[in-house]
C-alpha cells in the first residue's frame, strides 16, 4: 500500500452491503436524468421532425420584397435554401379546374419542393421546362395519369392551360379533404399565367419568399440583419413559430414562456438527482461514523478523511454513471420504437440506436457533480469525528437530542417515531425536501398535460376517415348509397346525416333560425358525452322530438316546444335534452336542433342524406379508398381526412407519450425517493431499534414508530410541496396555458389527489420493506448491526 | 427458595461446516429467586451468547431455558416480546438508553410500551433509590456514565421483573460507580428479591454475588460461592 487512499478500494469491498444503496442511488439519480433529458431531446426531435413534414423546413416567410432583394437575401452565406412561393385559387374560388374538380396553382422555384419540403415528391422530379407541371398524386388515380401525359387545366376565362407531368406531388391534407387536385409550376411560368398581371412585383402574384438558414447560425441575429438592411418591417417578415421554436431559435413571447417553463423544470429534475444522492451519501458516511473515528484516531487528519470519503463517492461514480445511462438509453430507444410503431408515418425518421448526447452529458454532470457536491457535507461531518468519541464507542451518528419526546399526547411508539423525524432539524429539512420536491415535480410537470390538450385537439370517436358530401348541402345522397357503403369489407361504420339549413323557428314566441340535423344510433351515442341535461335516449326514439345545442344566446331549452316552418307546413318539436357542444358550426344566432331520421323526414319531408361520414377497418387499403371513390362517383364530394387525422394522431402520440411517460417517471421518483429515504433512515436507527426490541418493543409497535417518523415526513412534505407545488402549478399555468389560451387556472384536484394517493401508497411500501427486515433479523443482530 | 430460571442442555452453534463455532456446549443451570449470579470467563468465552439466550434475544441451536416455569422459545414473537417486557429487564454495558426520552421517560418506558399507566409512587421510589430524583427531567446526554447507568438500573427494575440479566454493567465506569452500580444491583436482589444474572470481567465486582459462573470454551462451570473466596 503506498498511499492511505488505497484504503478507499478495500474499505468499498468490506462496505459492499453499505455501499450498493448509495450505488444504486447514484445510478437512478443517473438513470431519471438522462432519460428525462433524453426523452426531451427524442421529443424535440420528433417535434422537428413533425413540424418539418407539415408546415416545410423554412425558417422566415417574407412578404413585399422585390426579385432584386431576394437574390440578395438568398446570397447571404447563413441562407441554405430559398424559393419564391406562390399559389393561385387557394379556397377554389377563382375557377381554374381539372377535370371538373378545383385545382390549386402553385409557383416556386426547385428547392421549395426538395430543400425546404420534406419528402414532397413521390415520383418523378420537379419541372425542368415551363410546360412541365408537378400533379398531386389523388390526381393520378383518378384520372388515370403518369408522367409525360398532358393535361388541361381550364381557367374562367374559358381558356385552357396545358402541361406535361414531370412527376407527381404527395398529397396535401387540403386536397384530399376538399376533393381537388394541385400542380406546381416553376416560378417563371407561374407568373405568366397569373391573371391580370404584367411585370408586377412578386406580391401582385400572391408570391412569398422562404427563406432556410443554416442551422449553425443565429437566426435572430440574422433576421435582424436582413430587416435593418433592406429596411422591413415587422409585419413583413414571419416566422416558422414551431420550428424555430424547437430549435431554440425564437423570440415569439410564447415560446420564450415556454423556455422559460422549461427551465423550471430542468432545475426541479436537477434537485431531485442531488437531494436523492445527498441523502444517501449522508446515511451512508452516518452508520460509517465510527470509522472514521478510527481513522482519526490512527493519525488521519480531517483534510485526509474528507478527501477519503470524496474518493470513495467518486468510486461508485465509475460504476453507477455508466449503468446508470445505459439504462436510461435503453430506456429511450424503446420510447423511440413505441413513437415508430404508433406513428410509422412522421417517426420513421426516429433513430433505431439514437444517442441523445444532451442526456448523456446531463447523466454525467448531475452524477459527477452531485456526488462531490453532495459528498461535501458528510465528508465534513466525517472529518468532524473527534477520535476520543470513536474510541470510547460514543460516537453515536444519530443527532444529538434537545427536547424530549412528548409521550403524554401519543403513545410512545407513535411520541418516539415523530420524534425520531424532528429530533434533527437538518435531516428532517432533508427528508421533508426530498418528499416535497416529489410533489413539486409532479404539480409542475402535469400542467403540461393541460398545455397538450390545449395545443392538441385529440381524434374524436365521430372523425370520419372519409366523407360523401352534397356539393350543394342538400339532402341528395340515396340511402341506398349509405346501404352499399355499410356493406364494403373495407368500411368499418357509414352512417349519415340530413342537414335543413336556416329553418325558420317560432321559440318562445319569437321566430328564429336553426339548423336541423339527422342523427342515427351511433351519433346520438356519442352525443351522450355532451349531454347538459335532458334526455339522448327520448330525442333518438321519440316522434317529433330533439335535442338542442348550448349557445350563450340560445333562446331554446329542455322542455321548450319548437315551430319549424318547411317549405310545405309547419311542424312542432319538443326540445328533450341539451348537448353542451356538436360537431358542427353555424352562425352566432342560428341554433342547431338535432333529431332522429324519422322525425328529420316526417318534418322536412326529406329521405336522402347531405353527408355520408365513412370509417375505415385498420386494415384498408389505398386500393380501396380508390375502389370506393369510384363507386361513389363524381357527382359528391369525397373528402379523404384520412392525411389530416394521422397528423393529429401522430402529434398526439408523440406529445402523449412523452408527457404521460414524465408522469410515470416522477412517479416512479416519488415511490422510489420515499422508499429510500425512510430505509435509510430505519439503517441509521438499525442498532437504536434493537435495543428497543431487546427492551420490550413489539414488531407491531416497532412499525407504528417508523410509520409515525415517516407520516411526519410524508405529513409535512405533502403541505411544503402542495403549497410550493400549487404556486409553480400556477405560475406554469399561467405561462403555458392562460397565456395563449386565456383560460383561468383552477386548483388541479385530480392531480393532488393522485400524487397524494402515490406518497401515501410509498409510505406503506416504505415501511413494509424495513420492518420486514428488522422482524427477520434477530435481536442480537439488529444491536449489532453495521 | 423457587426457581426462576432453568436452562437445560443449551447449546449454540454459530456458522456451518468448516467454520462452525460453539459458541454453548450443553450448558445447564438454574437461578432461584433473588439470587445474585456473576458469570465470568475470558473475551469469547461464550458469556454474552448466554446472556443473550437467557433474554430471548438470540435463539439457541438446542436445548430449553424455562423463566418461571415457562419455555421461553415455545411462545410467538410477538408473546415472546411481551412476556420479555414484564419478565426480564435487561443492563447493557453501553446503557443503551432512549435519547429522545428523559430519566423519568427511560424509567417508564416498559410500561409505556405496555400502554399501561406507570405507578407514580414507584417510579419516584426507584429515582429516590437511584438518587436520580433531582435529574428525572434531563436527557441521557445530560448525564455522566455512572448516572446513565443508574436509569438503565432504573428501567430494568421498574417492570418489577423477576429476573435481571446485566452485560458487563460496569465496563464503561470507573470504580467509583462502578461498586455503586454493584451494589444497586445486590439492593434489587435483596430489597425486591429479583433473580440477578450478570456478566463482568471485574473479579472484585464478584465479592457482593452468591454465586459464580464460570464459562470458558462455550462449557459453563459452577464456581459455587464468590469467587474471590474460590481463588483465594
Amino acid at each position: 500500500m503506498k498511499s492511505y487512499l488505497e484504503l478507499v478500494p478495500i474499505s468499498a469491498k468490506v462496505h459492499r452491503r453499505q455501499n450498493r444503496m448509495s450505488v444504486f442511488c447514484i445510478v437512478l439519480a443517473v438513470f431519471l436524468v438522462t432519460v428525462i433529458f433524453g426523452m426531451a431531446d427524442m421529443f424535440i426531435r420528433s417535434q422537428i421532425m413533425q413540424a418539418r413534414m407539415e408546415d416545410g423546413s423554412w425558417h422566415i416567410a417574407l412578404r413585399y420584397i422585390n426579385d432584386h432583394e431576394a437574390k440578395l437575401i438568398s446570397a447571404r452565406p447563413e441562407v441554405t435554401s430559398s424559393s419564391w412561393y406562390g399559389i393561385l385559387n387557394y379556397r377554389g374560388d377563382k375557377g381554374y379546374t381539372l377535370s371538373n374538380k378545383n385545382v390549386a396553382i402553385l409557383g416556386s422555384e426547385e428547392s421549395w419542393i426538395t430543400e425546404m419540403q420534406i419528402d414532397a415528391i413521390d415520383e418523378g422530379q420537379y419541372p425542368q421546362k415551363d410546360d412541365e407541371a408537378l400533379l398531386t398524386k389523388n390526381a393520378k388515380a383518378a384520372l388515370g395519369l403518369k408522367i409525360g401525359d398532358q393535361i388541361s387545366i381550364n381557367t374562367p376565362d374559358g381558356k385552357s392551360l396545358s402541361f406535361t407531368i414531370s412527376g407527381f406531388l404527395n398529397d396535401f391534407s387540403k386536397t384530399m379533404k376538399e376533393d381537388s387536385y394541385a400542380v406546381c409550376l416553376t416560378t417563371h411560368e407561374y407568373r405568366s399565367i397569373y391573371p391580370g398581371v404584367t411585370n408586377g412585383e412578386p406580391a401582385d402574384y400572391n408570391s412569398i419568399f422562404y427563406v432556410q438558414f443554416s442551422s449553425r447560425c443565429n437566426i435572430q441575429n440574422a433576421i435582424n440583419d436582413i430587416k435593418s438592411q433592406f429596411g422591413l418591417t415587422d409585419e413583413q417578415i414571419s416566422g416558422n413559430t414551431k420550428l424555430l421554436g424547437l430549435l431554440g431559435q425564437s423570440r415569439n413571447s410564447f415560446m420564450i414562456q415556454i423556455y422559460s417553463s422549461a427551465f423550471v423544470l430542468f432545475m426541479l429534475v436537477l434537485l431531485a438527482g442531488i437531494l436523492m444522492i445527498t441523502s444517501s451519501l449522508n446515511s451512508n458516511i452516518s452508520q460509517r461514523i465510527e470509522f472514521f473515528g478510527i481513522m482519526r484516531c490512527i493519525g488521519a487528519t480531517p483534510k485526509q478523511v474528507m478527501t477519503f470519503v470524496r474518493k470513495e463517492a467518486l468510486g461508485w461514480c465509475k460504476f453507477a454513471i455508466p449503468y446508470g445511462i445505459a439504462a436510461g438509453i435503453v430506456l429511450i430507444w424503446t420510447l423511440c420504437d413505441v413513437l415508430r410503431y404508433l406513428s410509422p408515418k412522421y417517426f420513421i425518421g426516429m433513430p433505431y440506436f439514437g444517442v441523445s448526447l444532451p442526456s448523456i452529458m446531463a447523466g454525467i454532470c448531475v452524477g459527477i457533480l452531485t456526488v462531490l457536491l453532495a459528498a461535501r457535507s458528510p465528508a465534513k461531518r466525517a472529518a468532524k469525528v473527534s477520535p476520543l468519541a470513536a474510541v470510547t464507542g460514543n460516537s453515536n451518528a444519530l443527532p444529538t437530542v434537545r427536547k424530549a419526546a412528548n409521550t403524554t399526547l401519543f403513545k410512545v411508539d407513535s411520541s418516539l417515531g415523530f420524534q425520531h423525524a424532528i429530533s434533527s432539524k437538518k435531516n428532517f429539512i432533508l427528508m421533508v425536501a426530498s418528499f416535497s420536491l416529489s410533489i413539486i415535480l409532479f404539480l409542475s410537470f402535469s400542467v403540461t398535460i393541460d398545455f397538450m390538450h390545449h395545443s392538441l385537439t385529440p381524434l374524436k370517436p365521430w372523425t370520419p376517415d372519409l366523407s360523401i358530401i352534397s356539393p350543394e348541402k342538400t339532402c341528395s345522397i340515396s340511402g341506398s348509397l349509405l346501404e352499399q357503403l355499410q356493406k364494403d369489407p373495407a368500411v368499418k361504420r357509414a352512417y349519415g346525416r340530413m342537414f335543413a339549413y336556416n329553418l325558420p323557428a317560432t321559440v318562445n314566441g319569437e321566430v328564429k333560425k336553426v339548423d336541423l340535423i339527422s342523427y342515427e344510433e351511433n351519433q346520438f351515442k356519442w352525443a351522450k358525452d355532451y349531454l347538459l341535461e335532458g334526455s339522448v335516449e327520448e330525442a333518438q326514439s321519440g316522434n317529433n322530438t330533439g335535442l338542442t345545442v348550448f349557445k350563450q344566446q340560445n333562446a331554446s331549452n329542455t322542455g321548450d316546444i319548437i315551430t319549424l316552418h318547411t317549405e310545405n307546413h309547419s311542424a312542432d318539436i319538443t326540445i328533450v335534452g341539451t348537448l353542451s357542444s356538436s360537431p358542427f358550426n353555424n352562425g352566432p344566432d342560428v341554433g342547431t336542433i338535432i333529431c332522429s331520421e324519422n322525425t328529420f323526414r316526417e318534418l322536412t319531408g326529406q329521405v336522402d342524406y347531405t353527408i355520408i361520414d365513412l370509417k375505415l377497418t385498420k386494415n384498408a387499403t389505398e386500393n380501396d379508398v380508390d375502389r370506393i371513390h369510384k363507386y361513389v362517383g363524381k357527382e359528391f364530394i369525397f373528402s379523404d381526412g384520412r392525411l389530416d387525422n394521422s397528423s393529429v394522431k401522430g402529434s398526439y402520440y408523440s406529445f402523449g407519450l412523452f408527457i404521460y411517460g414524465f408522469m410515470t417517471l416522477i412517479s416512479f421518483i416519488t415511490i422510489f425517493n420515499i422508499i429510500n429515504s425512510i430505509a435509510m433512515s430505519v439503517s441509521a436507527r438499525m442498532k437504536q431499534y434493537g435495543t428497543f426490541r431487546a427492551i420490550g418493543l413489539s414488531n407491531r409497535q416497532l412499525i407504528k414508530m417508523i410509520l409515525a417518523e415517516t407520516l411526519a415526513y410524508a405529513i409535512t412534505g405533502s403541505i411544503c410541496g402542495g403549497t410550493i407545488g400549487l404556486f409553480l402549478n400556477k405560475l406554469l399555468y399561467e405561462k403555458l396555458v392562460s397565456f395563449h389560451w386565456g383560460e383561468q387556472w383552477n386548483v388541479p384536484f385530480p392531480e393532488i389527489g393522485i400524487i397524494i394517493t402515490i406518497v401515501i401508497l410509498s409510505v406503506i411500501l416504505a415501511v413494509r420493506g424495513p420492518a420486514r427486515r428488522i422482524r427477520d433479523m434477530s435481536i442480537v443482530d439488529t444491536i449489532s448491526a453495521q | 427458595m423457587m426457581e426462576i430460571l432453568s436452562v437445560q442442555h443449551l447449546s449454540k452453534i454459530y456458522g456451518e461446516g468448516k467454520n462452525q463455532v460453539h459458541a454453548l456446549k450443553n450448558v445447564t443451570f438454574s437461578l432461584d429467586q433473588g439470587e445474585f449470579a456473576a458469570v465470568i470467563g475470558e473475551s469469547g468465552s461464550g458469556k454474552s451468547t448466554l446472556l443473550n439466550c437467557i433474554g430471548a434475544l438470540d435463539e439457541p441451536t438446542s436445548g430449553n431455558i424455562y423463566m418461571d416455569k415457562k419455555d421461553l422459545f415455545t411462545m410467538k414473537e410477538e408473546q415472546r416480546t411481551i412476556f420479555r417486557r414484564r419478565n426480564i429487564g435487561f443492563v447493557f454495558q453501553s446503557f443503551q438508553l432512549v435519547q429522545e426520552l428523559t430519566v423519568e421517560q427511560n424509567i417508564m418506558f416498559p410500561i409505556l410500551l405496555d400502554y399501561r399507566k406507570p405507578d407514580q409512587s414507584s417510579v419516584e421510589e426507584i429515582l429516590e433509590v437511584l438518587g436520580l430524583k433531582d435529574r428525572r427531567h434531563h436527557l441521557p446526554n445530560q448525564l455522566s456514565g455512572g448516572q446513565q447507568q443508574r436509569v438503565a438500573i432504573g428501567r430494568a427494575l421498574i417492570t418489577r421483573p423477576k429476573l435481571i440479566l446485566a452485560d458487563e454493567p460496569t465496563g464503561n465506569l470507573d470504580s467509583k460507580n462502578s461498586q455503586e452500580v454493584i451494589d444497586l444491583l445486590f439492593k434489587a436482589s435483596r430489597h425486591y428479591q429479583q433473580t440477578i444474572l450478570m456478566i463482568t470481567h471485574n473479579s472484585n465486582l464478584t465479592t457482593s454475588v452468591d454465586r459464580v459462573l464460570r464459562v470458558s470454551d462455550g462449557i459453563l462451570t459452577d464456581l459455587g460461592g464468590k469467587e474471590n473466596e474460590k481463588l483465594s
